[in-house]
Formats: structure tokens, C-alpha cells, sequence
């Protein structure tokens, strides 16, 4: 009964995986719709349903039912490939993410780390094969800026995770959950999270960071010729990373699973998850409502002269810290 | 291609003929002199035709060989200084009756000195064309000529190429005239008065049969789609991103060629006149109390200003005293309505610089939507008002209006500050504005830049404290200015000029009068309803009015208010009949804009769009 355990298995979850996070994302929809509207002194959905509960469904049917439109002037095979190239990386980094317990979403590979690396480095492809095949000068401005910045962000974000990595003293995400940390060290790593969280604010290409696709300059970027369910896809991409970068920051910095009676009880284990995601979640939505975008050379600037020398500095300190401390 | 549809003649407006004699007349020349007519008059000597006063304004006309050399003296002399070059116009006086060797085209020109407070208005003939009158095959080289004045005022290059462009003058020595307002294959040149209004009567027929389909749409011009051009001075070797018509942060249907290397803006070319509407060329058809409503149109962001512009114009040419009620009310109508532009400005501008999810965008138009809510009090209409009329306003202000106002007043400070702390001190907001879009004073100045564009580079100039019109001069207020020349400049500078209108608005409250609030002047302001069951006078003033209008006395006139964009100017020539001969609005937005290209080389893609809200501009108003 091999094969049960090595394919099927990891199958049906990531199935069921990926059944939960295309909900999680229409109604995350949803969410930032109403809270932005919030912020924004409107009411935001309130037609489908009760609450507009039934607006993502509504979208969705939306989404479905549009006519494909292909511009003549696109590169056709590498057009229809980039949404698809943009989505995939956002749903196979939960593959590590520890649930509850003992229990990734997937797999417990023992190098959880580098595999959130290299799959946030694959993200950015999507994007940029898309700037590429539209043949638009918008979408190639966009995408050179995409690709810019992510390389940019990718590096800070990298030295962070090195340190947490230095801490943890394991690639695996599974055992950094379960260990205990001491007081120190959590100090040590929540002092960083406003840091990180910028990062991640770039890598998601998430406002204020949302310069591949400012829509006052550029259209809408990289998507500007992208329509209906290839469309979909990208805001698919985008919001599921939402999600996910969420999990990651919470499985980093905020315990993951961890909660009262989560050792006990595993299924409190991914209930707790779920209520930090949607906490961080709201703080993705609280920067859009409330900062603005800067322009893209003071956000290289920002990268490359403030975050790159403080990663340096605090992988360096917490190195020092983890072999004088521990 | 053929255009051949006679000029509709409609039978219920007034027919030139049953003017009564001596209408039409050119307008008559200045009288008297001034400091600065003598002392042109002693630098020009016999060069300078008739010089003087004319419906209050100094009026010089000019020989054309001389009209550069008198520009640039009108610039650089000491005593003179006119700075700054605000409108440029023109006149085909072929209906008028003219002697033997009057030019046809005359070519005018308003200078403006701020320092010493001085308005000029230049007036030369341009030289006539090879052949008296263009014909249908229409050749460039027919055209009237005249000195192009950008070498001395730069500002004058769009202003020249309107022009150009609606009445057919050529300037000579403009380095790149071009149609800017209409279509480049478009065979005419529409004010020219030869050209006729268009608009084709829609058959009333019952049967699809009727042979008066036949003819529908003859005028609609045929739809060439042309290759697009690149724009003169650019290069292929750049990238060139086509932003506009449809673009969502240029406010409107705004085209720009940008050239871009890297993301480096190396110039850029605005093609404008998607939305050109015509409103000169309609107005010489309308009577001028049926104008009004299409002031509305122009700049749809400020209509209350807009109404009070061209009323100001006409009733300073007819003498018209306001009632001091009236007056009043007309402040606060353009008051609330330069706060409600300036807080859509507010909104946009955020919105342009920092992305959809920025909440000020929503804020901003809520305080904007209590003064629209105050304006449909008074009139019905929120945004096309037309709620200042000649001779007063339309009807007189409801009984809850200053109650609602002064609770409006005590509110809006305290949003003010909400704005303000949001974004005055904010890093990112001051890392986006400050620096960008820098334009020097002499620059400005010299591109005949105005309002806070002006004010922004740290010109002390305001129309309403320095030319006082509508009572101006009663209320205490201050002008802002800046001196940085940037985008956060012109921020703070219009931020603060919420807060004055404020100050104004709350004086204006607290002194408003009782008594008319429209002129009893019966050959102009109709009589109220109740009057015409018991008058016989009335109801003829009311069918004179109703069916012919009110005639002005042959002339010209320019008068510029201090719109919320810049200075709105309207210059009405007069030929002594009941519709305006020629009317020409110098809209502020469309020489602001002007900078654009100036103000944007070198600087980021983001910038341009930066640069755009902070101009100010509004579409309707720049292709008028």
C-alpha cells in the first residue's frame, strides 16, 4: 500500500488544500471589499446575499461566463501560460506550512526554508512573462518594475528568514513551530516583523507596493491586457498570496497553530491558523486603506539602502545571539 | 471632402435684418490716454493706430510689422513691465462693416502686468491673404498672417495655435504650429465666419420612407482613421507610451505622447480637443442671456465661477449695476464652489498619487457633497447650476440655506485639519510631491501660467484682492503663496486657500443684506411672474426678452475672474446686436496645462501623472 501513502494521500489533501484556499481567497475578496468600504465610509457589497456574502460567488460566475478575448499582437503560448505560472507558486508554498501538530499541509520537508525561497522566486515569473507576451508598453513597464522589485525584496527578505533560520536552528517548519522559544528570542524576532512585513508588502506586489500594476500610470500593468478568467487568475494569485504570506508570517513570528490547548486538541490547531491569518490579513488592508504609494525609485531606494543594510545588520546580531545565548 | 451644407437658418431667432440701423458695428475705437498709452505712443510714434481707454480697459492697436517689437518693449521696459502674457484671441469681422483697407482678422492680445497692476489689451489687423476670402479647396498659404510672439512669451505657443487652428491666422516664426483642437484632416477653420454652425435639422416624419432621411448625417465628417504621427522633436529610438484618451489618471479624455527612456520622461506632446465642444463658435449664435448655461459645461468642476465670469463680462459691457444682496450671494455661490473644486482636486490628486485604496478620495467628496447639496438648495442642479445670471442671480436664497451654510462653515475647518494630518507631514506624501513638477517664477510667468500654478512659484497675485470684482474688496482675506515651485508647493498653497474661502464665506454670511437679488433693470432681468397680470410694461419686457434678448453696445471687453483653477477670462465682442459677435473664454486649465511638457522633462513616469493633478485641469474646459 505504498503508492496510497506516497500519492494518493498527498493528493486528496492537496485537493482539499487547494478547495480551501480558492474559498479562502474568494472570500477574502469579500473581506477587503468590506473593509475597505469601511475605511472608505461606504457600505461595499451588500446586494448578493446577506451581508453581499454572495459576492464572490456572483464574481466568480462573472469571471466564468466572460468572453476570452486574445489580442492579435500577443506571444499566444507564453500569454496563456503566465497566469497560470503566477498562480501555481502561491498554492505550492502551503505545501510546508504546519496546520496543527506534527502536521504540514503536505509534506514536512526538512528544508521548509529554502523551498519558501525558491517558490517566492518562481513568482515573480508570472508576472513578468506576462509584461513580456502582451507586447504593450504599458504591461512591459509594469513587468520591468515587477521584476525589479521582487529580485530587490527578495534579498531583505532572505536575510531575514536567515536569521529566524539562525534562531530556530532548523530548515524544517514543522520542528521551528513546535520547538520552544524563549522570551528573548521572541522580542528578537518581533522586532523584525514590521521589517518583514514590508518585504512581504513587496513581494505581493500589495499596495502601497503595487507598482507593477499602478493603475494611474500604467493601466493596470502587467494585466492591462488580460481579461476575464486569465484576469481572474492573477487576482487569484495575488490574494492567495495574501494568504500565504499570511501563514508564513504567523507560522514565523506568531506560533503558527500554536493557541491554548492547541498541543491537546488538534483540531484547534488550524482554527487557531486561520484566526492569526485573517488578523494579518486585516493589516494588508489597513496599510491599503490608510498609506500611499511611494514612486519606484524611492522604493528601490528604500530596498537597497535602508532594508538591505538593517537585514545585514540584524542576521549578523542575531548570530551573535545564537551562539552567545543558546 | 465636401462639406456642403448650408448654415441652417432657424426662423424664430433674430434675423440680422430686423436689427434696427447701425447693427451690425465694429466695435468703436479707444478713447482718451494713460501712463502707459503715452509712453508707448512716445517709444512707437506713428506705429501705434488709436491708444486709450475702451470699456475700461487700456486698449493699444498696433501696426503688425510693429506687434513683436511692442511685445518685447511691453516686457523689458522698466516702466511698463507686463510680465506675463494671458490670452491671445482673434476676430473675423467679415459681417461687420468695415472700410475699404480694414483687415478682416484682427489679433488680440491681453498683457498683464502684475507687479505694477496693469491690464493692456493689444490689438493689431492681421495682414491680409494672398486671395480676400478662403475658399471651399482651402490652401495654407491663403491664410492671414502675423509675428508669432513665442520668442518673447513663451505662453504663447498654445494660444497662437488655437488660433490657428479655429480661425485659420498663420504666425509667422511659430516653431510648431499645428491644429491643436481639432482634427487634424478637419478642412476648415470653424470660427471663421464663413464656416457654418453645423447641426442639421432631424426630420419629424412618421415612415422610414421620407425622402428627408436621405440627407441625415450629410455633415458627419467622414471617419479617416489616420496612422498616428509621431509628434515633432521625437525619436524612435525611445520608448513612446501613448497615454490617453482613455487612461485613468488623465482626467478625462486628456491625450499624452510621452517619450519615455527608461522610465524617464524626455518630452511630452498633449493632443488635446477630444471633448472640443464649440462653445465660441455657439455662442456667436446664442443670445446672451441663453449663454450662460453652457459656461456650465466648460469647466463642469467650478460652473458657479464659470456663470459669474461671463455675467461679470456682459454686465460690465451693458453697465449694469448689481444689487448688493445679490453680490453677495454670488461670493458665496463661488466661494462654496471653489472650496468643492478644490476638495475634487484634493481627492483626485490623492488618488493619482497614492493608488485606489487611499480612503481621502472618499472623505474629500463627502465634504464636497454637503456644498452640492447646498447648491441643489438653491438651484435644483448639482454640478451644471447656471444659477448666476446677468443682472443677479436666478431666484433668491431658501429660507434653511444659511442655516445649513453656517453649519457647513463650522464643520469644514475641522475636515480641513483631518486632510491635512493625513498628508501635509506624511513622508511618503512629501517624498511624492516635494521636488517634483518644479517650475521657476520666470518660467511661469512667462508661460502665462495662473492661480496657484502662479502662486505656487511664489507670485503674490490674486484677482480677487488685486482686481476686486463682485464686492472683493469688503472682505478680509490673505494669499496664500509658496515659494517652492513644486507639486507640494501648489499643494499647500490650495490647501490653504480652502481655509481663506472659509474666511470669506463666514464674513459673507454674517454681512449679507436684505433687499434684490437680481437687477430691476427691466430691459435686461426679466420681471417677476406676479408682475405681469398687473403690467402691461412688464409683459412687453418680458416678450422682448423672452424672444429678442437685450442688446450691447458695440465693443469689446476682457475681464478675468479668479476662477478655482487660475484666472477664468471671458472676452466678448459686441457688434451692437442681441447675440455676442465673437466670444472667446480663456480658460485657465488650458494654458496651465501648457507646462506640462516643461514642467515634466527628466522626471519619473509617476511624476507625469503627479504633475497632471497638480496642474488642475479640467477637460471640458481645456478643449472648450
Amino acid at each position: 500500500m505504498d503508492w496510497l501513502q506516497v500519492l494518493v494521500f498527498p493528493t486528496i489533501r492537496a485537493l482539499i488544500l487547494i478547495f480551501v484556499l480558492l474559498t479562502g481567497f474568494a472570500y477574502l475578496t469579500w473581506y477587503e471589499r468590506k473593509l475597505l468600504a469601511r475605511f472608505q465610509i461606504r457600505y461595499g457589497p451588500n446586494r448578493a446575499g446577506k451581508y453581499g456574502l454572495l459576492q464572490p460567488a456572483a464574481d466568480a460566475v462573472k469571471a466564468f461566463f466572460k468572453e476570452e478575448i486574445i489580442p492579435n499582437h500577443v506571444d499566444k503560448p507564453v500569454y496563456l501560460l503566465a497566469p497560470a505560472l503566477a498562480l501555481a507558486p502561491a498554492l505550492i508554498i502551503w505545501a510546508v506550512i504546519p496546520i496543527a501538530k506534527g502536521i504540514p499541509a503536505i509534506a514536512d520537508v526538512n528544508i521548509g526554508f529554502l523551498w519558501i525561497l525558491a517558490v517566492a522566486g518562481i513568482e515573480s515569473y508570472g508576472v513578468i512573462l506576462a509584461g513580456w507576451s502582451s507586447n504593450n508598453n504599458y504591461s512591459l513597464l509594469g513587468a520591468l518594475r515587477s521584476a525589479a522589485q521582487m529580485v530587490s525584496y527578495e534579498l531583505p527578505l532572505g536575510l531575514f528568514l536567515v536569521s529566524i533560520l539562525i534562531l530556530a536552528g532548523s530548515f524544517s517548519l514543522v520542528e521551528l513551530v513546535e520547538s520552544t522559544r524563549l522570551w528573548w528570542e521572541w522580542i528578537w524576532l518581533w522586532l523584525a516583523f514590521p521589517f518583514f512585513f514590508i518585504c512581504i508588502l513587496a513581494e505581493t506586489n500589495r499596495s502601497p507596493f503595487d507598482l507593477p500594476e499602478t493603475e494611474n500610470e500604467l493601466v493596470a500593468g502587467f494585466q492591462t491586457e488580460y481579461g476575464g478568467m486569465k484576469f481572474a487568475l492573477f487576482f487569484m494569485a495575488e490574494y492567495i498570496n495574501m494568504i500565504t504570506t499570511s501563514a508564513i508570517m504567523a507560522t514565523l513570528f506568531f506560533g503558527g497553530w500554536k493557541g491554548p490547548f492547541a498541543e491537546e486538541i488538534i483540531w484547534l490547531g488550524p482554527i487557531y491558523l486561520v484566526i492569526k491569518v485573517v488578523l494579518l490579513l486585516f493589516l494588508f488592508i489597513w496599510v491599503r486603506a490608510s498609506i500611499g504609494r511611494p514612486r519606484y525609485d524611492q522604493l528601490m531606494k528604500f530596498c537597497w539602502q535602508f532594508m538591505l543594510p538593517l537585514g545585514l545588520v540584524y542576521m549578523s546580531i542575531s548570530a551573535v545571539l545564537a551562539v552567545f545565548l543558546k | 471632402m465636401p462639406l456642403d451644407v448650408a448654415p441652417i437658418s432657424r426662423s424664430y431667432e433674430t434675423q440680422r435684418t430686423l436689427n434696427p440701423p447701425g447693427i451690425p458695428a465694429a466695435a468703436p475705437l479707444p478713447t482718451g490716454e494713460t501712463d502707459d498709452t503715452r509712453r508707448i505712443r512716445e517709444r512707437f510714434g506713428d506705429d501705434i493706430g488709436a491708444a486709450g481707454l475702451h470699456n475700461g480697459n487700456q486698449v493699444v492697436y498696433v501696426k503688425p510689422a510693429q506687434l513683436k517689437a511692442l511685445a518685447a518693449f511691453l516686457r523689458a521696459d522698466p516702466q511698463l513691465q507686463y510680465e506675463t502674457l494671458i490670452d491671445v484671441t482673434s476676430v473675423d469681422r467679415s459681417h461687420l462693416p468695415l472700410n475699404g483697407d480694414d483687415a478682416r482678422f484682427q489679433a488680440i492680445y491681453q498683457f498683464r502686468s502684475y507687479t505694477r497692476n496693469q491690464h493692456l489689451t493689444l490689438v493689431t489687423n492681421c495682414e491680409a491673404a494672398a486671395s480676400p476670402a478662403p475658399s471651399a479647396d482651402h490652401n495654407e498659404t491663403l491664410l492671414p498672417h502675423i509675428d508669432s510672439l513665442t520668442g518673447v512669451f513663451r505662453g504663447a505657443d498654445w494660444p497662437e495655435r488655437e488660433v490657428y487652428d479655429l480661425m485659420g491666422i498663420q504666425f509667422d516664426g511659430h516653431p510648431d504650429l499645428r491644429r491643436i483642437l481639432m482634427p487634424k484632416n478637419w478642412p476648415y477653420h470653424p470660427l471663421q465666419k464663413q464656416t457654418p454652425l453645423g447641426g442639421e435639422e432631424v426630420p419629424f416624419t412618421l415612415t422610414w420612407d421620407d425622402p428627408e432621411f436621405e440627407t441625415l448625417g450629410a455633415q458627419i465628417l467622414p471617419a479617416e482613421s489616420a496612422a498616428p504621427d509621431l509628434p515633432p522633436g521625437m525619436s524612435r529610438e525611445n520608448m513612446i507610451i501613448n497615454m490617453g484618451p482613455h487612461h485613468p489618471s488623465t482626467h478625462g479624455v486628456l491625450r499624452l505622447v510621452v517619450e519615455l527612456d527608461g522610465e524617464r520622461v524626455v518630452s511630452i506632446d498633449p493632443d488635446l480637443g477630444f471633448l472640443h465642444s464649440g462653445f465660441e463658435k455657439t455662442a456667436e449664435h446664442k443670445r446672451y442671456k441663453d449663454f450662460v448655461y453652457y459656461t456650465d459645461r466648460m469647466d463642469y468642476l467650478s460652473a458657479m465661477a464659470n456663470n459669474l465670469g461671463y455675467c461679470l463680462t456682459v454686465e460690465h459691457m451693458l453697465g449694469l449695476e448689481i444689487p448688493e444682496r445679490a453680490q453677495v450671494i454670488r461670493v458665496i455661490m463661488v466661494e462654496m464652489q471653489r472650496i468643492a473644486s478644490h476638495l475634487f482636486w484634493l481627492a483626485t490628486h490623492v488618488l493619482d498619487v497614492s493608488g485606489t485604496g487611499m480612503s481621502l478620495l472618499m472623505y474629500a467628496t463627502r465634504e464636497r457633497e454637503r456644498i452640492l447639496d447646498l447648491f441643489e438648495m438653491v438651484c435644483g442642479a448639482r454640478l451644471t447650476v447656471s444659477y448666476i445670471r446677468i443682472g443677479g442671480v436666478w431666484q433668491d436664497l431658501p429660507k434653511a440655506f444659511i442655516t445649513e451654510l453656517k453649519d457647513f462653515i463650522r464643520v469644514m475647518p475641522q475636515k480641513i485639519r483631518e486632510y491635512e494630518a493625513m498628508l501635509t507631514d506624511a513622508p511618503l506624501w512629501q517624498e511624492r510631491l516635494a521636488g517634483v513638477g518644479y517650475i521657476s517664477r520666470e518660467d511661469g510667468l512667462a508661460m502665462g501660467l495662473t492661480g496657484p500654478m502662479l502662486r505656487g512659484s511664489g507670485v503674490d497675485w490674486d484677482l480677487r484682492r488685486d482686481r476686486p470684482y463682485s464686492g472683493y474688496e469688503g472682505y478680509e482675506f490673505e494669499v496664500p503663496t509658496s515659494d517652492r515651485g513644486d507639486c507640494y508647493g501648489r499643494y499647500r498653497v490650495r490647501m490653504e486657500e480652502m481655509r481663506q474661502s472659509i474666511r470669506i464665506l463666514q464674513q459673507a454670511v454674517d454681512t449679507l443684506p436684505s433687499g434684490l437679488y437680481k437687477s430691476n433693470n427691466r430691459k435686461v432681468s426679466a420681471p417677476p411672474r406676479a408682475e405681469l397680470d398687473v403690467s402691461m410694461e412688464a409683459l412687453i419686457h418680458h416678450f422682448k426678452l423672452m424672444t429678442e434678448g437685450f442688446h450691447v453696445s458695440p465693443g469689446f471687453f476682457y475681464h478675468g475672474i479668479e476662477g478655482s483653477k487660475g484666472e477664468l477670462g471671458f472676452f466678448v465682442y459686441s457688434d451692437g446686436s442681441a447675440k455676442p459677435y465673437r466670444l472667446h473664454v480663456h480658460g485657465p486649465s488650458f494654458n496651465n496645462l501648457y507646462a506640462i511638457d516643461h514642467i515634466s522633462r527628466g522626471e519619473m513616469l509617476s511624476d507625469v501623472v503627479t504633475n497632471i493633478g497638480s496642474i488642475d485641469i479640467v477637460l471640458g474646459e481645456v478643449d472648450r
